[in-house]
């Protein structure tokens, strides 16, 4: 895929938004009789083809980035993601609260103020003191599988077990007026605004809490309400929010009139059905099924079908770590010598290819929302450097080669299974250096590569950020006071360099996010000239959509159709 | 078909006569048949490619795991090149997706692999069930009703299940071609055990068998010098028919992701990763699993001729010699 279009194809989709917005100021968006492609069709039922079921619909439960995609259609927070296509759609954006937040007192104080006449779906008023409560209860045991952002940052909440057990609740949480939410944090965070995107910031009524039967009817504060939840998630129908409004709302637009989730669908099946497309699956979307490499050597054959590709670039990267307390890769050489051996051309080929894989050098994914800074610290060209590498290991001690273990998934369904792992295999075999490949069942995998105890030597690992920011993306990698000793430990190569750790700190306290971004791209580099891991790609989406499916916007914050756009015909 | 007559069955047919009369008349009844020369000409084929896999492979060119990035189109989910999944004369049979590795080179030398996990894991079923079911047919009662009850599990098994999970949990450091004989081989004895067993309590009631524990020899020694020839007969014709639902196993382990490493090939392994590209790329499936359609119709097909042959009463109807002008007459 070359860049050169586009540029124009951004400008066509920004004045397209425009458009809309122009529109849903006026009166909101017409029916039928309006002009053709203007303005999208109001009505119709949208389905939603899915592998997993939405489980745990319960806004204190959902571990979602940017509010989620549909979630997002019941939740709404203080703030929430842009929904606009590409880089636009990597902006926080104002959604419950006036603005992304006032920080104060060096970015440890956030002050939210509520925009007027918002209420929930039973025409309540939706309060200052209903977010709190709903922050608060995802502090509560019985409700957990959120992220764990809020007990590490506000003041005194890392004991807190919840307004059930503690219903005093939390004095990090002021609420000075009905209108009005303050949040204190016990250091800087500029990136709270990013993390006010997530839904255990929707307001939760305390007088309408079932606890853990909350999840069944979540009361809504977005553009639709739940009618029925079938088996945890798993059919899922929505129908209009009769109490909201397209004037408070500027993100979300819920053209059609009911939306059905129906999952616990074989990818198979889904990508069949939406090709297909016959009765209601014309109007069907998928918000989690990628088209895999021989799906899309398929739709490149058919142009009707390959006009129904939405493409998204979610920030990703899949990379090959280093456990440097393993022999040979405590060497730097020796990793070196590796990053130069890689063949990136037979990895993005193993990994789908060039439509669904973007080689990468930089740890940071390609956006500049991250930070991104292009660089090489290794620089081999597509195919890999043997000659450099065999003369690194050389260096090192090995003259003749060596003999490494790669440790990868048996499942190449997120793309660190036996297929890039032979890819890498095969890279290296041109250096002299000879890989054996061990393939562990998935969940064994995430085990062993996450714990340090159980940590391999060489292993096939990717990491994605809870939302679109440098911090995130870096900090659980590279940070030495995020290893964690008897537990999830995402910094595979234990890293613990006081420079680094303080320069995370440094930039963390930054609000002006493009500059924090700079930083972020800088500390990138740094980082990547110890080689402690390999960028291998950025994983790109491809998901079909239904015949009558319209105004579809893909952010590169989600990389995925926004199901709060889209409009069937 | 020659036997007209449905064959009596091997496993419970009481062995009241001597059953081989030779190899060499063996042989003859075999060659009478065609389906069993066919079949049998196939197999030779089949395992002369197998060992000449290296050799076949430097005919071409070729070798199984080197990439060829340029042969497939990156931009379209890395579908070969060409017409037929990239089939020339430089890559016979075409080159796989996503990598471009040669197909024809990995093809035979997963024939290699499979046809040796077949075979390492029907001698482990034969060595295993011979043992059982002597040991159930000629021990004392107790011993039976143990070995007998333990049959039965076995049999009863759900084999697949068994077989990933001991997969999963063995070290990586095994070799994967023994492991999964060893597993195919170890879970899938009971059938040629029960069989053994049947014939050994038949045959023991035998005047030469008494008349050799009269004369005071060992269990041991009755087992190997009275039992195991006349239990040829039976045994080989059953593992005959054991080989090919043991390449079909080793496929259906490699398929299900617990079988052969990356880079080695199995037709196995290759069928698993063919399966998504039925549509884009058909040559993909179809040349795996064509061979393994030709393997496992060739291994029955003379499993059942050689048994027809080893069966004296259903030799008898194959009129092989002094009969055959009349056999003519009739079909004229």
């Amino acid at each position: 895929m070359s860049s050169h279009p586009l540029a124009p194809r951004r400008l066509a989709a920004l004045a397209a938004l425009t458009a809309i917005a122009a529109g849903a100021a006026a009166c909101g968006p017409k029916s039928e009789d309006a002009g053709a492609d203007a303005t999208p069709h109001q009505g119709g039922t949208l389905t939603i083809l899915n592998q997993t079921p939405q489980t745990k619909f319960d806004p204190a439960r959902e571990y979602t980035t940017g509010g989620g995609n549909i979630p997002g259609l019941v939740f709404r927070s203080l703030t929430t993601r842009a929904r606009k296509a590409g880089a636009a759609g990597t902006a926080v954006v104002p959604d419950l609260a006036t603005d992304i937040g006032e920080p104060s007192q060096g970015a440890t104080v956030w002050t939210y103020h509520l925009k007027a006449g918002l209420k929930f779906e039973d025409g309540t008023p939706i309060t200052s003191a209903d977010i709190k409560y709903g922050v608060e209860r995802s502090f509560a045991p019985q409700l957990s599988g959120g992220a764990p952002y809020l007990r590490d940052w506000l003041t005194g909440a890392s004991g807190y077990q919840g307004p059930y057990k503690d219903p005093k609740g939390l004095s990090a949480i002021t609420t000075p007026d009905a209108r009005t939410v303050v949040f204190h944090l016990n250091k800087p965070e500029g990136d709270f605004p990013y993390l006010a995107t997530q839904t255990q910031f929707t307001p939760v009524p305390k007088a309408k809490d079932t606890g853990t039967k909350y999840q069944d009817h979540p009361v809504s504060s977005g553009p639709y309400e739940v009618v029925s939840n079938q088996n945890d998630g798993t059919t899922l129908t929505l129908k209009r929010n009769p109490y909201w409004s397209q004037k408070s709302d500027a993100q979300r637009h819920a053209y059609p009139d009911r939306i059905v989730v129906d999952s616990g669908l074989d990818p198979a099946v889904i990508d069949q059905r939406l090709a297909t497309g016959s009765g209601a699956d014309a109007d069907a979307v998928t918000t989690d099924t990628n088209l895999g490499p021989a799906e899309l050597a398929k739709v490149n054959g058919d142009k009707e079908l390959a006009s129904r590709v939405g493409t998204g670039h979610f920030g990703f990267t899949n990379y090959l770590a280093f456990n440097p307390k393993v022999k040979p890769f405590d060497n730097q050489k020796v990793r070196e010598a590796i990053a130069y051996a890689i063949n990136r051309t037979s990895v993005v080929n193993a990994a789908g290819g060039s439509s669904l894989a973007e080689p990468a050098t930089t740890f940071l994914p390609n956006q500049a929302t991250f930070g991104y800074t292009p660089y090489d610290p290794f620089p081999a060209g597509r195919s890999g450097n043997a000659a450099k590498a065999k003369a690194l290991l050389a260096q090192a001690g090995y003259p003749h080669g060596l003999t490494v273990t790669l440790t990868a998934s048996t499942s190449d369904a997120n793309q660190d299974g036996p297929a890039v792992a032979a890819a890498v295999q095969d890279g290296l075999k041109a250096a002299g250096i000879t890989v054996k490949l061990v393939g562990l069942e998935d969940d064994k995998y995430q085990q062993d590569i996450y714990s340090v105890a159980s940590e391999p030597g060489m292993f096939l690992s990717g990491w994605g950020a809870d939302w679109p920011s440098g911090g995130p993306f870096l900090a659980p990698i590279f940070d030495g006071r995020q290893i964690v000793k008897d537990g999830y430990n995402f910094n595979s190569a234990q890293l613990n360099d006081p420079s680094v750790n303080a320069e995370i700190d440094r930039i963390n306290k930054i609000t002006d996010h493009a500059a924090a971004a700079k930083l972020w791209g800088k500390l990138d580099q740094r980082i990547g000239t110890k080689a402690l891991t390999v960028p291998l790609f950025h994983p790109v989406y491809k998901r079909l959509y239904g015949k009558n499916v319209r105004n579809v916007v893909i952010s590169d914050w989600t990389g995925v159709l926004d199901v709060s756009q889209v409009a069937v015909k | 078909m020659a036997t007209a007559a449905p064959a009596p069955q091997a496993g419970t047919a009481p062995i009241g006569v001597v059953p081989a009369s030779g190899a060499r008349q063996v042989w003859r009844r075999l060659r009478s048949q065609r389906a069993a020369v066919t079949a049998a000409t196939v197999l030779v084929l089949l395992i002369l490619i197998a060992v000449l896999a290296p050799v076949l492979s430097a005919i071409e060119g070729q070798d199984p795991t080197t990439y060829h990035d340029a042969l497939v189109n990156s931009a379209s989910g890395g579908v070969p090149h060409g017409s037929l999944g990239g089939i020339s004369g430089v890559h016979w049979l075409g080159v796989e997706p996503g990598t471009g590795r040669d197909l024809f080179a990995r093809l035979v030398y997963g024939s290699q692999i499979s046809l040796l996990v077949a075979v390492g894991a029907t001698v482990v079923q034969v060595a295993v069930g011979i043992a059982v079911g002597l040991a159930a047919g000629l021990g004392s009662r107790l011993l039976d009703q143990f070995l007998g009850h333990t049959t039965d599990v076995m049999i009863a098994l759900p084999g697949l299940v068994f077989a990933i999970a001991l997969m999963a949990v063995v070290p990586n450091s095994f070799p994967r071609p023994l492991l999964l004989m060893l597993v195919i081989g170890l879970l899938g004895w009971g059938g040629t055990a029960r069989v053994v067993r049947a014939q050994t309590l038949s045959l023991k009631e035998l005047d030469y068998v008494a008349a050799a524990r009269l004369g005071g020899s060992s269990p041991w020694r009755i087992a190997r010098r009275e039992l195991l020839p006349p239990l040829a007969a039976p045994v080989i014709t059953y593992a005959a028919l054991l080989l090919p639902s043991n390449v079909v196993s080793e496929a259906g382990l490699s398929f299900l992701g617990v079988g052969v490493r990356p880079p080695t090939s199995s037709w196995g392994q290759m069928l698993s990763s063919a399966t998504t590209w039925f549509q884009a790329d058909p040559m993909y499936v179809l040349l795996p699993a064509a061979l393994l359609f030709v393997t496992t119709l060739a291994f029955t097909v003379f499993g059942d001729a050689l048994r027809t042959a080893l069966d004296p009463r259903a030799a008898s109807r194959l009129r092989v010699g002094v009969r055959r002008r009349r056999t003519k007459e009739e079909t004229a």
